[in-house]
């Protein structure tokens, strides 16, 4: 016991304040795990069964610690119902979340993946374990906290000098400030001094987290042949990490090693089968694969995992059918949508991938008249702005063109080509459909007109940047917007003339505005995409060198 | 669902641990009325029930761990922390039977590399034992030794046997159940801490009762 009244104050914890959130499908467990926390003070104490009454609860009252169970019995787990939380900032980095689970070492696992809980606790435990493990989270938190302010205010330079000084002053803190700092670097584009930060951490004990953020940081830098081979060597020595396979198929994919980007993610998936994203991300490299049973069940699972997840999306149900329509089992296809119906009426992109499937499928079993009825329905939601990814949509132009639609298909064809000007397999797929349907002449040149216009205004635009003129650049980039609205790289290229403009000519809030929404944009489109940090930090800095303070939506 | 026959087992254990937990949960609910008769044998069926949940995680550790070899994950960690937290668990564990003690040494920093789970779950084996033998005080210490952390639970007991001692020393199989078991299982994790060559050890002695020293790399 501390005599100081400072360092005692410094480590009081007030438990009565504490709004705590109990989740477990098992009543007796519930009121068990409800008696140990009032045990020693919590008494403001909510309770969920299931990961939806527990987001219900979340959106209604934030809480600040929440105890979960790992197996919530049908539906999602706990570490999706933590991963779901996460994504859609219904808690912040200063809630605790801690999973209770049946044993260590199996669901160890999950303890490795991209998005970890503070802690576990192994079940039984008792009320003084869980006491002083909740205690020493809520210390280190208190001690992250402005750092963590910063974080999600998109203060990375600030957050980042705050780690510098938690490494310095709190020894016990050190290797959690460096891990953060670490994950701040590469969000904002600081790959180089990330690479050395985990260097450093490595010299001291190799740990896999940390081996695992310098593959990640070579790879940012495209050092993928080194980042391979450390990513090889840490799966060798802790075969459980799965987030370390997601990583080695994006090395994969970026060294064209197709094949070897499929292993990787089939054994992450053998390990842990129930994240969505990777069982999306196996589906979708083994299509490109020509592996189509494989992508066939990946699609499969996507959905049926993430049933009510929030990372599934309309397009997961049109990647599945696509697969059972080119396996030609129509059947499967007729079921899938039967099943999925309701999910999919809900929204206009859900009709939309309806529609073409229906429209693909019964074109491809020959019932033309019910596939022109769906081709209507396509494009009445089409003419009232509904679109759907790129994949659907060329599966949309490939069938009009069956049915002789052809200045319909060409529309379509020439609305993708123009968002994805760089992308050479989007292209090569629309190619193909021109080349099938006898008409290659005829697709050239839409494909030509569509990506060179876009090309065209694009590249004059960087050069009139380089040359200096900043405000010619932006006319030539936001008509390229105009021409090509879901290309996330025109999108990012108008942004970064825009702040530069701004930073040549002064402040101009209209400019700064419309770069604003560019960004959210191009983030809504291209998630991650490794441009994005750095843009955000540029938008950052300018708008507070005019000090320009974000209105608050209050 | 099928289960080949090790599943079956290691699901069996589970069912079997959390009823323990549950049982656990209501022994401790029942209140001590302080008299002998009625609280020596209530006090004595939790701390067993405690006992055969830890034995029975260590099974279960055992069972996933392929081909005898433990994988630790090797992060930070606070041992200052874990020697707090233990001690808390041992004060709980012994319901004011006992005095319980820590001491860190100076020396020690304020982090080291280990899996904090698997060295716990090493120690409260050895806590269990020190609660069955000690007469009034149990000493859990953190302290540096030959470039290790050397983390110790000693307490006032008349020691282990000799045979028990010879052992471990020798690294040969440690006989005696109970106890034995536990042993064998400490040796175990503190061996699957290894750090540039050094492997982890296990050490035990008598010095004013049994000291039970895990040395970690």
């Amino acid at each position: 016991m501390s005599l100081n009244p400072a360092a005692a104050a410094e480590t009081f914890i007030d438990y009565a304040a504490l709004r705590a959130l109990v989740v477990d499908d098992s009543p007796g467990m519930r009121s068990a795990l409800r008696l140990t926390l009032s045990n020693f003070g919590i008494t403001k104490i909510q309770m969920a069964a299931n990961a939806a009454e527990a987001i219900f609860q979340i959106k209604n009252r934030p809480c600040d610690f929440i105890l979960c169970d790992f197996n919530l019995g049908e539906g999602r787990d706990g570490q999706q119902l933590l991963e779901e939380l996460r994504h859609s900032h219904l808690i912040s980095l200063e809630t605790v979340f801690m999973m209770v689970t049946a044993e260590s070492f199996y669901e160890k696992v999950v303890a490795t993946a991209e998005l970890a809980p503070d802690d576990y606790m192994i079940k039984p435990f008792s009320a003084e374990v869980l006491r002083s493990r909740l205690e020493g989270i809520l210390l280190r938190k208190r001690a992250f906290a402005q750092v963590y302010r910063h974080f999600e205010a998109q203060e990375l330079d600030q957050a980042i000098a705050g780690c510098d000084v938690l490494m310095r002053s709190k020894p016990k803190y050190a290797v959690d400030a460096m891990r953060f700092k670490g994950e701040l670097l590469v969000a904002a584009g600081r790959f180089d001094e990330a690479e050395a930060l985990y260097q450093q951490v490595i010299s001291m004990r190799a740990i896999p987290w940390a081996r695992l953020g310098l593959a990640r940081a070579m790879h940012m830098q495209q050092k993928d042949e080194a980042a391979e081979t450390e990513l090889r060597d840490v799966l060798e020595h802790a075969p459980e990490m799965v987030s370390a396979y997601d990583l080695l198929s994006d090395v994969c994919i970026a060294q064209k090693n197709a094949a070897g980007a499929q292993a990787a993610l089939e054994q992450g998936v053998a390990i842990s089968a129930k994240t969505v994203r990777r069982q999306q991300k196996l589906g979708e490299v083994a299509h490109a694969n020509g592996d189509l049973d494989t992508a066939r069940n990946a699609f499969t699972q996507a959905v049926e995992k993430g049933r009510h997840s929030i990372f599934v999306t309309p397009a997961d149900y049109g990647n599945l059918c696509r697969v059972q329509i080119e396996q030609g089992d129509l059947k499967a296809v007729a079921e899938t949508l039967k099943k999925n119906k309701g999910t999919l009426q809900a929204s206009p992109e859900g009709q939309l991938v309806m529609a073409v499937t229906q429209g693909m499928a019964h074109t491809r079993g020959g019932n033309l008249q019910e596939a022109a009825k769906a081709l209507d329905e396509a494009a009445s939601l089409r003419a009232s702005g509904t679109r759907g990814d790129a994949q659907l949509m060329l599966d949309l132009a490939g069938t009009c063109m069956a049915h002789g639609r052809n200045e319909e298909a060409d529309a379509i064809v020439g609305e993708v080509a123009r968002n994805a000007h760089d992308s050479d397999a989007l292209l090569a797929k629309a190619k193909r459909i021109y080349d099938e349907a006898g008409r290659t002449d005829a697709g050239s040149g839409v494909l030509s007109a569509a990506t060179g216009d876009v090309r065209k205004l694009n590249n004059e635009g960087v050069v009139l940047a380089q040359r200096g003129d900043f405000r010619g650049a932006i006319d030539k980039l936001a008509t390229a917007c105009r021409e090509a609205p879901f290309n996330p790289r025109i999108i990012m290229n108008t942004v970064w003339v825009i702040l530069k403009y701004i930073e040549q000519a002064g402040m101009d809030e209209a400019m700064i505005a419309t770069a604003r929404s560019y960004l959210a944009e191009a983030e809504r489109q291209a998630p991650g995409h490794a441009r994005l940090a750095g843009l955000r930090l540029q938008l950052k800095e300018i708008e507070t060198r005019f000090g320009i303070q974000r209105k608050s939506a209050a | 669902m099928s289960f080949d026959g090790n599943d079956f087992y290691a699901a069996l254990i589970h069912e079997l641990k959390n009823s323990l937990g549950l049982l656990s949960m209501s022994i401790e609910r029942i209140p001590l009325q302080g008299t002998a008769e009625h609280d020596t044998p209530v006090d004595e069926a939790r701390l067993l029930c405690q006992g055969v949940i830890d034995r029975l995680n260590q099974a279960l550790l055992i069972y996933k761990a392929a081909n005898g070899a433990i994988h630790p994950m090797i992060d930070a960690a606070s041992p200052h922390d874990l020697v707090h937290e233990l001690a808390g668990q041992t004060l709980s564990l012994a319901r004011g039977r006992l005095q319980v003690e820590t001491a860190v040494a100076d020396e020690v920093p304020a982090l080291w590399f280990f899996d904090r789970d698997l060295v716990d779950m090493a120690l409260i084996n050895a806590v269990h034992n020190a609660l069955r033998y000690a007469q009034a005080t149990i000493r859990i210490e953190a302290a540096m030794r030959d470039g290790c952390l050397a983390l110790t639970v000693r307490d006032d007991s008349s020691g282990y046997p000799d045979h028990v001692l010879e052992s471990v020393a020798a690294g040969a199989p440690i006989r005696a159940s109970g106890t034995g078991l536990g042993l064998q299982f400490g040796r175990m994790i503190a061996q699957s801490h290894d750090n540039l060559g050094r492997r982890g050890e296990l050490r035990l002695s008598n010095d004013g009762g049994a000291v039970f020293e895990l040395l970690l790399p």
